[in-house]
Parts: structure tokens; C-alpha cells; sequence
């Protein structure tokens, strides 16, 4: 078995949800045995991102004022959305926007490695679905930074990894509802 | 192959879902979102594994130009066909909707339009029954 095969995310753990009326920020923690430099490289460079993010991005988005097209992977029809970096300290602090999502990353030396912090706003209705996601990705981000990449586990590839019971242990620690998963018939509401 | 699934761009997808259930009275069909990307379709209650309609989240700046053109023209992004259009354009109304042209009859038809609020204007549609 290859190494892809044999990863199964382990349980629920480091995401938080910060209620501000309507706006629901998705607060995701992973301390990563990895310097801040090597993070940054990962969370900036269009050819690390292919091997681990839910999106792809024209560019690098090191740089404040950068305008970068990125591609969600797996969408069920093509969606490409426009960014600016709005904030770039290397290798600290990124802020950019995902389609109608603030994307901050927060990187920070932790005992010879990272603690990795992604702030970023999903409507409430998807957020343990958005943290299942991220989780599984990061998970896949540290393969790649210790050199046994696996290769990007999003959209439909997800489903083979776990991403369903991780969806519903997180709606659980946030108390929501997550939509269920296939999706039901239609319904009057 | 088969026609299964046919799209209107909209301009909130939250605010479109509410028109198209509560006022127009379709049903919800399928809802996932993947990062920003949301996949939201609606189906007639009538016919729940019928055609979907998505209403897809209009941020293409083309896309934008031209609805807003067909809009200006009074063209319909969409039709449906109902049994009753008066009596829909009656409870729909009542709902609050805003209808543009009022039950028309027109060549083999009677048509209504009216505003989705979200971008577009939506025709329904009844045949004419021609007897032999």
C-alpha cells in the first residue's frame, strides 16, 4: 500500500468557531515540525499549494499588492476568482480573499517549529464542513513539508479519506447542524 | 445523455434560495459549498428528480453585463411552464413578487413575467389546449 492509501485523518481537534452576529470565523490550529520559513514557502508559492490546498493560484502570493487568479479544485463547474494580497510580512502574517472568504494565516516559531493558525469566515451552514476540509488538507501539508508528499486530498478525493465523519465530529464540537451528506432529495423547507 | 440541470446567475445565492422556494414555490434541491464555491440548485415540487435549476453566484464580470443587458431588454433569464398561470400569478403576488407584464396571451401561450430580485426577470408560461 502506498502511503496515500494508508492516511486516515485522525479525530477532530484544533478548530474553533468565533460568533460575531452573522459573520462565523473558522479558527484552525497545527503545530507543524517545520520552521516558519518552510511554512511560508508552502502557503505562498503556486507549486506547493498544487500538493496540498483546495485551490491553485496563478502566482506567488508572498507579496503585498500581488493580484493572483485561484482556482477552486474540484468545483462541480470551473471557479476561478480574482485576490490581492492585502497583507504579506514573510514568514508571519498573509491576508488575501478567497471569493467572498477573508483568508488570514498566522505562522508562529513554536519550540523549533510552527504553530500554523488559518482564520478564515464560512457561512455557518458549511463551517464543519470547511474544518473537515482544512483539516485533511493540513494533515497532507505536513507529508509534504517532511518530504512524503501524498498528494492533494480535496473535493471528491476527500470523500475516500474520511472527510464525512470528520464533517460530523466537528459539527458535533460546534454545535451545528451540517447539511447532510449526500445530498437529499428535494424538499419543501 | 439527458437534461438534467440549467443555471441562472444570481446575485446573493442566500437571497435567491429564499425567492425561489418562499415566493416562486420551488423546493430546495442540492446545497454543498467547496471553499467559496457554493452548489445550491432548487427543484419543482411537483417533479423533485426533474430538471434542477442552479442558481449560481454571479461574480463573473461578463456574465454580469449580459444579464444585466437581457434584464434591461425584458428578456426572461428563465421559463416555466405551470397548468395555471393565472392562479400562480395570483399566489405569487400575494407573496410579494413583482410582476413585470401581467397574464398575456400571446401565440399558443399564456405568458407572466416578473422580477427575481436577484438579476433576472422569469417567465411562466401555460400552453394553449388547442381542441381538434
Amino acid at each position: 500500500m502506498t502511503v496515500r492509501e494508508q492516511y486516515t485523518p485522525g479525530p477532530a481537534s484544533g478548530a474553533q468557531v468565533r460568533k460575531d452576529g452573522e459573520k462565523w470565523t473558522l479558527i484552525l490550529v497545527r503545530e507543524l515540525r517545520h520552521s516558519p520559513e518552510k511554512v511560508w514557502q508552502a502557503i505562498i508559492d503556486p507549486a506547493h499549494l498544487r500538493e496540498w490546498a483546495p485551490f491553485e493560484a496563478d502566482r506567488s502570493l508572498g507579496t503585498i499588492g500581488t493580484t493572483a487568479k485561484l482556482t477552486t479544485v474540484g468545483a462541480p463547474t470551473p471557479h476561478v476568482t480574482e485576490t490581492t494580497v492585502t497583507r504579506a510580512e514573510a514568514p508571519k502574517l498573509l491576508e488575501y480573499k478567497w471569493g467572498g472568504f477573508d483568508m488570514r494565516w498566522e505562522l508562529e516559531a513554536f519550540g523549533g517549529g510552527t504553530r500554523l493558525t488559518l482564520w478564515t469566515n464560512i457561512g455557518h451552514r458549511f463551517i464543519a464542513m470547511g474544518a473537515a476540509g482544512w483539516h485533511i488538507c493540513f494533515d497532507v501539508l505536513d507529508h509534504l513539508l517532511s518530504g512524503t508528499p501524498i498528494g492533494r486530498i480535496v473535493g471528491p478525493e476527500a470523500m475516500k479519506f474520511g472527510w464525512q465523519r470528520l464533517n460530523a465530529e466537528y459539527a458535533k464540537q460546534f454545535g451545528v447542524e451540517s447539511p447532510s451528506w449526500p445530498p437529499q432529495a428535494a424538499r419543501k423547507e | 445523455m439527458k437534461i438534467k440541470v440549467t443555471s441562472v446567475y444570481v446575485d446573493e445565492q442566500t437571497k435567491a434560495l429564499r425567492f425561489y422556494t418562499e415566493v416562486l414555490g420551488l423546493a430546495k434541491k442540492t446545497d454543498f459549498s467547496q471553499g467559496p464555491y457554493r452548489w445550491l440548485t432548487v427543484a419543482s415540487p411537483e417533479e423533485p428528480d426533474g430538471i434542477e435549476l442552479q442558481l449560481a453566484l454571479n461574480n463573473n464580470p461578463a456574465a454580469k453585463a449580459y444579464q444585466q443587458a437581457m434584464f434591461e431588454q425584458g428578456q426572461p433569464a428563465i421559463m416555466f411552464y405551470t397548468d395555471d398561470v393565472k392562479g400562480d400569478y395570483e399566489r405569487i403576488k400575494a407573496r410579494g413578487a413583482e410582476f413585470t407584464m401581467p397574464p398575456t396571451d400571446v401565440t399558443g401561450s399564456t405568458i407572466t413575467m416578473l422580477n427575481d430580485t436577484c438579476g433576472n426577470l422569469i417567465q411562466l408560461t401555460q400552453l394553449v389546449r388547442y381542441s381538434r
